[in-house]
């Protein structure tokens, strides 16, 4: 009887021991520049939020367009070019509207506007604020709405060769790495 | 308290001189001499305080006092001179009888017991060993000296086991020591198991509140676009997965030893565990032990 009562003590502390687990240190945030560092990915970066969508064909794919800088290192900027490319045979565009950074948290009307054709939105953003000329820092740029198709699963991306970001001087800013969405429509 | 006494015994075949080095008063002793050996004659005399103290230090104590030995018989007209000293150690006698020849001056017969004290124990020893030296042994003497000793051993029953000790302990730490009367130990090892259990118990329900706290800031972490947010709940998660890996080594490192204290504690309730004396009895004395004066 004592020696069960002193294994059952035992059992338990193998069971709290064994119960000790050492979680995985995953820190994948695309809107966080350290966690894009930590995947090779060096700022200014292109990235779409969230990585990872999973929709019904009845709904809505809201993806969001992001600048990341790293804190000490921002540049400013004022307009923006982006080519996306899409899988339009799993999803079709709807609409596009600006992000919060880009007009200032509702306080500016940015020159905003885009074309499709087929798999590939040009988006073209110029900041128009009443008190200063350039953005900086990491902020959304645009909400990309789109409408599932068929079932599956594909990536949304952006074309970086033919991406641009401008200061008020229309000097050219260097993009260093995008970072693309994946989308599971059911 | 330091008792010297000297006796002469006459008896028909030889003459002998008794000196009794005793530490306490022994009452009784010169009378229980006289009672056992009456064809001898006894003259006391604790005028002498000191005699042999040094006979172990020298490498042939046999031979170290042969001309005291001579003067001594020489002085008392005797023809051996027999020392006897008696040391009370707790419930144990450590005797040591010493037998000179005053013809030659040389030590002739020594003997050196260490024995649990029984009734009457002291005044029998001392006549067994005298008895010896003038050939004398009564057969009561020794009947008496089986007191000590268990008449039938296949009758004693343990009530104590190291077995029922060790498992005691391994049910509740120091349970098996308190059970061999032995507390001080019962209290360590019952201390120690239970610092060491309640740090292991601290430490794993820090783990386990950090390990929470982690994986609630790394969903709030996903879950949001807003960069300040995002620093706030990396920091956060950060320090909480440090403090999960920190708190879980320590709760496993804790864990492992409280297992093993727990084990050694049983392991050490059996050796230290309630066990028949041995030691009842014990023929000669390490040199250390040897009485002085």
């Amino acid at each position: 009887m004592r020696i069960l009562h002193g294994l059952k003590i035992s059992l338990l502390v193998i069971t709290i021991v064994c119960s000790c687990t050492i979680y995985d240190k995953i820190f994948d945030n695309p809107v966080d520049h350290k966690a894009n560092e930590e995947q090779g990915i060096g700022a200014p970066t292109l990235v779409f939020y969230p990585k990872t969508q999973t929709v019904t064909q009845t709904d809505s794919i809201l993806i969001g367009s992001f600048i990341v800088f790293k804190e000490d290192s921002t540049e400013p900027f004022s307009g923006i070019h982006l080519q996306i490319e899409f899988p339009n045979e799993l999803m079709e565009l709807d609409t596009i509207v600006p992000g919060i950074f880009i007009t200032d948290t509702s306080q500016s009307t940015p020159l905003f506007t885009y074309t499709y054709d087929d798999n590939i939105v040009d988006l073209y953003a110029y900041f128009l604020g009443t008190v200063k000329l350039d953005l900086e820092g990491t902020g959304h740029l645009a909400d990309l709405i789109f409408n599932p198709l068929t079932t599956g699963n594909d990536s949304i991306g952006y074309n970086l060769s033919e991406c641009i970001i401008v200061d008020h001087e229309d000097a050219q800013i260097d993009i260093n790495g995008m970072r693309g969405a994946e989308i599971i429509v059911q | 308290m330091l008792l010297s006494g000297i006796a002469s015994a006459f008896d028909q075949e030889a003459t002998y001189l008794v000196l009794n080095h005793f530490d306490k008063p022994l009452a009784g002793i010169d009378r229980s001499l006289i009672d056992n050996f009456n064809n001898s004659t006894f003259n006391f005399d604790s005028s002498v305080d000191a005699l042999f103290e040094d006979i172990d230090d020298h490498d042939n104590p046999a031979s170290k006092y042969m001309d005291d030995i001579k003067d001594l018989g020489r002085t008392h007209n005797v023809n051996f001179v027999l020392l006897n000293r008696i040391q009370h150690s707790g419930d144990r006698l450590i005797m040591e009888g010493l037998l000179f020849n005053t013809r030659s001056g040389g030590l002739i017969h020594r003997r050196k017991i260490n024995l649990k004290n029984y009734n009457n124990g002291l005044v029998n020893e001392l006549s067994l060993w005298v008895g010896k030296t003038k050939n004398q042994v009564q057969k009561g003497w020794e009947k008496e000296r089986e007191a000590i000793l268990f008449l039938n051993p296949e009758e004693i029953s343990y009530d104590k086991t190291p077995i029922g000790a060790a498992l005691r302990s391994l049910a509740v730490p120091g349970w098996g020591q308190a059970y061999s009367g032995n507390t001080l130990s019962a209290g360590l090892w019952a201390a120690i198991e239970l610092s060491l259990s309640l740090a292991f118990i601290s430490s794993y329900n820090n783990y386990d509140s950090s390990a929470k706290s982690y994986l609630e800031n790394i969903k709030l972490y996903d879950a949001t676009d807003d960069e300040k947010e995002i620093a706030d709940y990396r920091d956060s998660a950060e320090k909480d997965w440090d403090d999960h890996v920190l708190y879980s080594k320590l709760a496993i490192t804790l864990a492992g030893t409280t297992l093993t204290g727990w084990v050694s504690n049983s392991i050490h309730a059996w050796i230290f565990g309630p066990r028949p004396y041995t030691n009842i009895y014990q023929k000669g004395m390490p040199h250390s032990t040897l009485p002085k004066g």
